[in-house]
């Protein structure tokens, strides 16, 4: 079903290829689980908490690169004046929020493996850290976002907030890092996937990325259809009452030059 | 409940949520920039019932 | 005095949930003092479980300046204050009725830091009733403190540097005595926690008072 109005034009339309994406994105996420959950054997070394290893790394990636290209890069092609168009604010803007339900996912995974394997729910480790305080900083962005202003100083404002987040990660993660390992004494924990893998597990592992990236493209696609509508109900709610009070104006004038004039009585002109 | 499953429910269900949220928006606001068309309003239109 | 409370309290939580500026931008923060001050202690898990209590109160401390500037926010556009004055509201209804407002969002910023502390330092609370006391009471004197040294710099331009200045050394009994009681509360020793209860009860009782009866002169006078 499509709703196309005559100003707007293409903006309610259903892109075919978004929809094609999030059916893919929701078959390629059963097959995901089916075959993460039932038909992969447990690892020899983790058991059945590898399970989790199909879905936690595809969260972060989407989380931290595919959110970081188009957040950074839609924010620089703003910023760049030969490419300069609210296309990609939008588009920054809206991959910011989904990167943060993303990011939000993607601690609460690692939480759920680290705890039975660590005995914690939280270490300190620098990729975990970093995911942490990226989501601070998306919400940051996304308060930032939310207080009114133009659309091109909106723009300019998140596009300098989402490229200073882009430089600031990095940063973080090497300096938590190094905090680790001058704590630990040069031995790194990490946790990472120590894992003998089969290959229904490998891939079943690339099917998660595949599922996880296509939703993504999907969540953002929508998420950017809203952004784009958010502004333009507010450039019609302007344009209606800017016109509204043109024809004010124009209803007083004309009432002024109907009514007699009272001292030149019948004067000629 | 293992692990594993709440790791899988509660992503598969955050997402899924979320979704749903998405496509509420889009819809109220298609709704908002329907209603706010000049056409509709009736504050917008000039007299249109005038017999003269 | 009671009505006019809740009408306040009333106002300033419908205010809140259609801004939602606590929600986004004060538990955010909250959380953030808390990856901070990790980041301070250093990474050893033993010394990050000894310093839960008093990170979980710091950042409840800086926190509840948030929120009382926020409560102070709401009324400073042109002549708000004083419509509000001339509303012939009682005074002291304004006053339970920000602290109320305000009690409320540290009530859900404290169920936060719980899930925080709970979550990244890995400590559990073995004493709930102990950790609960504590904190409500606390939640009462921050609340009353905060909104009435809030109405103490409301005009002025240095308000928002002011603020900390002025309230937190007053504050600060309660961050004493909040973390050694819910230090207790994760240690599970009662015993040692329940003395701390008798300068929460006080502090409460003080604020509650001074505010109602202060509130009204500090707005005549700002």
């Amino acid at each position: 079903m499509s709703a196309v109005t005559p100003r707007t034009g293409t903006m309610t339309r259903r892109p075919r290829w978004l929809t094609v994406v999030g059916v893919l994105g929701v078959v390629a996420m059963g097959f995901t689980v089916w075959l993460g959950l039932w038909v992969t054997p447990p690892d020899e070394f983790q058991g059945n908490l590898a399970r989790l290893l199909y879905i936690h790394p595809a969260i972060a990636t989407v989380a931290l690169y595919w959110v970081g290209l188009v957040a950074a890069g839609g924010s620089l092609l703003y910023l760049w004046p030969r490419t300069r168009s609210l296309f990609w604010d939008r588009l920054a803007a809206a991959s910011v929020e989904v990167g943060a339900v993303f990011a939000a996912l993607t601690l609460i995974t690692g939480a759920l493996w680290g705890r039975p394997v660590w005995g914690v729910w939280w270490t300190w480790d620098a990729r975990l850290t970093s995911t942490a305080l990226l989501l601070l900083l998306e919400i940051g962005y996304l308060a930032l976002r939310r207080v009114p202003a133009e659309p091109a100083i909106r723009a300019r404002r998140c596009a300098v907030a989402a490229l200073l987040i882009a430089i600031d990660i990095p940063i973080v993660h090497f300096s938590v890092d190094w905090w680790n390992t001058l704590h630990q004494g040069g031995t790194f924990i990490d946790p990472g996937f120590q894992i003998h893998a089969s290959p229904s597990m490998s891939w079943t592992f690339l099917l998660g990325f595949i599922a996880f990236s296509l939703l993504f493209v999907w969540l953002l696609g929508v998420r950017y259809q809203v952004e784009v509508l958010q502004d333009a109900v507010g450039d019609q709610e302007l344009e209606v009452s800017l016109s509204e009070r043109w024809s004010e104006d124009t209803e007083l004038v004309g009432a002024a030059a109907s009514a007699p004039a009272p001292s030149t009585g019948g004067g000629a002109p | 409940m293992s692990y594993v499953d709440a790791g899988y429910s509660i992503a598969l269900a955050t997402l899924f949520v979320y979704a749903v949220t998405l496509v509420l928006r889009r819809r109220r606001w298609e709704r908002a920039l329907h209603m706010s068309e000049p056409g509709v309003e009736p504050e917008g239109a000039p007299a249109h019932g005038d017999p003269s | 005095m009671w009505h006019d409370a809740v009408l306040v309290a009333g106002k300033d939580l419908r205010i809140e949930a259609r801004a939602r500026v606590a929600l986004w931008q004060v538990v955010p923060f909250a959380v953030l003092v808390l990856v901070l001050l990790a980041f301070a202690i250093g990474p050893d898990q033993a010394s990050l479980r000894h310093a839960a209590p008093g990170i979980f109160w710091v950042a409840l401390l800086f926190s509840t300046v948030l929120a009382i500037q926020r409560s102070v926010a709401v009324e400073s556009g042109e002549g708000t204050r004083d419509g509000l004055r001339l509303s012939g509201i009682d005074p002291a209804g304004i006053f339970l009725g920000k602290a109320a407002a305000v009690g409320l969002q540290l009530l859900v910023l404290q169920v936060v830091l719980w899930a925080g502390i709970t979550f990244l330092f890995d400590v559990r609370v073995h004493v709930v009733w102990l950790a609960l006391t504590a904190s409500l009471l606390a939640t009462v004197g921050l609340a009353c403190a905060g909104v009435l040294y809030g109405a103490l710099s409301a005009g002025l331009r240095v308000r928002d540097t002011l603020l900390p200045l002025l309230v937190l050394p007053v504050l600060a009994p309660v961050l004493l005595a909040g973390s050694k009681a819910w230090q207790a509360a994760l240690d599970g020793n009662a015993a040692s926690g329940t003395q701390w209860l008798k300068i929460l009860v006080p502090f409460a009782v003080i604020y509650f008072v001074v505010g109602i009866v202060l509130y009204g002169p500090l707005q005549e006078a700002a």
